[in-house]
């Protein structure tokens, strides 16, 4: 019973983002011109490198991690920080306040619809194309299932983060240098845009300690990795439920606390 | 029968950083710990009824808004306490959230892209309406208003009256136990006004839903509310029946006419001719204070416009300012 409210945003989601079909279609093109420039620019990098292998990646790998990472990206991403923003500014976060539902369950259900169309509309062809153009370099086997559930909490670690950088709207009431700081740190400490086993050991190992990695970086070598030990995979799927937890408990009592500042001193 | 709404001495008060001026000013502000502390709401007491619709009158910054905001739970009272139901708003706020319904009039709750009924099917799940609740609910909206061309449309291609109507269906989509209209007829034409009138009224009597209303629209009160609460510069200045308001300004009327001739020459002959109402000219408009329990306005205006040849006129209710502009001058017996 309880479940059917909220499937009932997600539903409302779908239709919505179904009335504006354009957008998907931009999206697709807009990711095709990405990975174009990305293929160029890494082609450079691996012909200036001199080897076909630089830190343990040959340049296909490389480019299948970006090109799914780049998908997983539209997938994911939910712009929550713009929505909680403006949403403040507006003042529209009161009518939002006023639904009987907490607020951040409320704005997570109602994205829920467009990662079921993201997920279709450009996840799906991305990696279809991926898989078919490589001949076989994404073993298609059980660790499909465990990207399945890899990716569930890796949106849950980045809408606890968005959530946490959206509710920092309420102190600063400004979005855009605060959502730009956030996208750019999310997506380079995460591997969305450069695979971590390029980055210098030190920092690397430091990245490893954040949360970020278990956005992209996690899902991505667990669907990569065709025969993955069961020892490295628990590790995997461990740390991320691990941060799950840990950005759900502090995006929930950062907003308990932050909401405190609209009750007591009004938006 | 105990109160649905019980407020007793709510004070609320923010803090603003007083802001100085130009570039210098702006750059120190951003360190400045400078605060002043702005009474919104002063020690406010009232006690609603369910079914009671009440209207809750102001100008602008009076802090009326405040006080819906505390009444919803959005708002947290600085001291005093209010009770909806039974339940403290703002430390029950999701919970109180199924008993209320609210109408912002300048913005709107429903989904943007989505037609309407998609939107009430949606409001059906998220306040989970019974399937015969919401059947019957749907059933007396079509018996109010002509929903059927609404139900299909996006709200983003509705006007603002096929809206704010919308969104008062919505509000009361819930059966809340009290609905907040805040300014529900702003910017909209006058058979608008009158439709979203007729509906308010009907779903007050047909569900018992206490409404909160807020307008500056003295029409909007006297079509609606038994009640007023006035408040100005946070604090409360009248709460009574309208009966009594209206006893006390008696049922005045300011008939503004513009006439051929010379003004001033005939507005002394027209007070000669009217002695019981007081007549005065400007340049432009010959004001005649009517009091239309002594005679109706149409009557005058026929008497007048026997002999003289009237270009232009204009018909004034006293406001919302002027009313409150009264207490202040006069008070209330």
């Amino acid at each position: 019973m309880k479940l059917k409210k909220y499937l009932a945003l997600t539903r409302a989601g779908i239709i919505e983002a179904l009335q504006f079909r354009l957008g998907s279609f931009v999206i697709v093109v807009g990711n095709l011109l990405y990975l174009i420039v990305v293929y160029f620019l890494w082609k450079a990098i691996y012909a200036s490198a001199g080897t076909d292998v630089v830190n343990g990646m040959t340049f296909s790998d490389t480019l299948i991690y970006l090109a799914l990472a780049t998908a997983l990206f539209n997938f994911m991403e939910m712009y929550a920080v713009w929505e909680i923003g403006r949403a403040i500014q507006s003042g529209k976060i009161v009518l939002d306040l006023l639904k009987p539902m907490k607020y951040r369950t409320y704005l997570f259900w109602s994205y829920s619809g467009s990662f079921v169309t993201n997920f279709f509309m450009t996840f799906l062809p991305t990696f279809i194309v991926v898989a078919a153009v490589t001949h076989g370099a994404v073993h298609l086997g059980l660790n499909l299932l465990w990207f399945v559930v890899s990716v569930v909490m890796a949106i849950i670690i980045n809408y606890s983060i968005d959530f946490i950088v959206g509710t920092v709207c309420l102190y600063t009431e400004s979005i855009w240098g605060i959502n730009i700081m956030k996208q750019v740190i999310v997506l380079l400490l995460s591997g969305a845009t450069i695979p971590l086993a390029f980055f210098p050991e030190g920092f690397r190992r430091a990245v490893e300690c954040l949360p970020f990695q278990s956005i992209y970086n996690a899902p991505l070598s667990i669907l990569l990795d065709a025969h993955p030990e069961p020892k490295k995979l628990t590790m995997t799927l461990g740390i991320q439920l691990l941060w799950c937890v840990v950005m759900t408990v502090i995006s929930k009592l950062f907003w308990k606390v932050s909401l405190r500042r609209i009750t007591v001193n009004g938006g | 029968m105990s109160a649905i709404i019980e407020i007793r001495n709510v004070t609320k008060e923010f803090r603003v950083l007083n802001r100085r001026e130009g570039l210098r000013g702006s750059i120190k502000d951003l360190f400045s710990r400078d605060y002043k502390t702005v009474r919104a709401v002063d020690n406010i007491s009232m006690s609603i009824q369910q079914g009671e619709i009440v209207g809750y009158l102001g100008p602008n910054g009076a802090g009326k808004s405040t006080t819906i905001k505390m009444m919803t739970g959005v708002l947290e009272p600085t001291s005093g306490e209010i009770l909806i139901g039974g339940n403290v708003p703002y430390t029950n706020r999701t919970r109180n959230a199924q008993e209320i319904g609210v109408v912002f009039g300048q913005r709107s709750q429903l989904w943007w892209a989505l037609p309407l009924i998609e939107s009430f099917r949606l409001l059906k799940d998220i306040y989970m309406i019974g399937d015969k609740q919401y059947d019957s609910m749907l059933e007396l909206y079509r018996s109010l208003v002509d929903i059927e061309p609404l139900l299909h449309k996006p709200v983003r291609q509705m006007s603002l009256g096929q809206r704010t109507l919308s969104d008062i269906l919505a509000a009361f989509l819930h059966d809340p136990k009290i609905v907040f209209l805040d300014e529900p007829t702003i910017g909209l034409d006058v058979s608008m006004k009158a439709k979203i009138r007729t509906l308010i009224s009907a779903l007050n009597k047909e569900k018992n839903t206490t409404v909160i209303l807020t307008t500056h629209d003295m029409g909007d009160v006297d079509a609606l509310c038994q009640r007023i609460v006035i408040i100005d510069k946070g604090k409360m200045l009248y709460d009574n029946d309208i009966e009594h308001l209206k006893g006390f300004f008696g049922s005045y009327r300011t008939l503004k006419l513009r006439i051929d001739g010379d003004m001033k020459a005939s507005a002394e002959s027209i007070q000669k001719e009217l002695p019981e109402f007081s007549v005065s000219a400007d340049d432009e408009w010959i004001s005649v204070l009517v009091d239309e329990e002594k005679a109706k306005v149409i009557d005058v205006l026929g008497k007048l416009q026997s002999s003289y040849r009237i270009k232009d006129m204009q018909l004034e209710e006293i406001s919302t300012e002027e009313v409150i502009k009264k207490i202040y001058e006069e008070g209330v017996a």
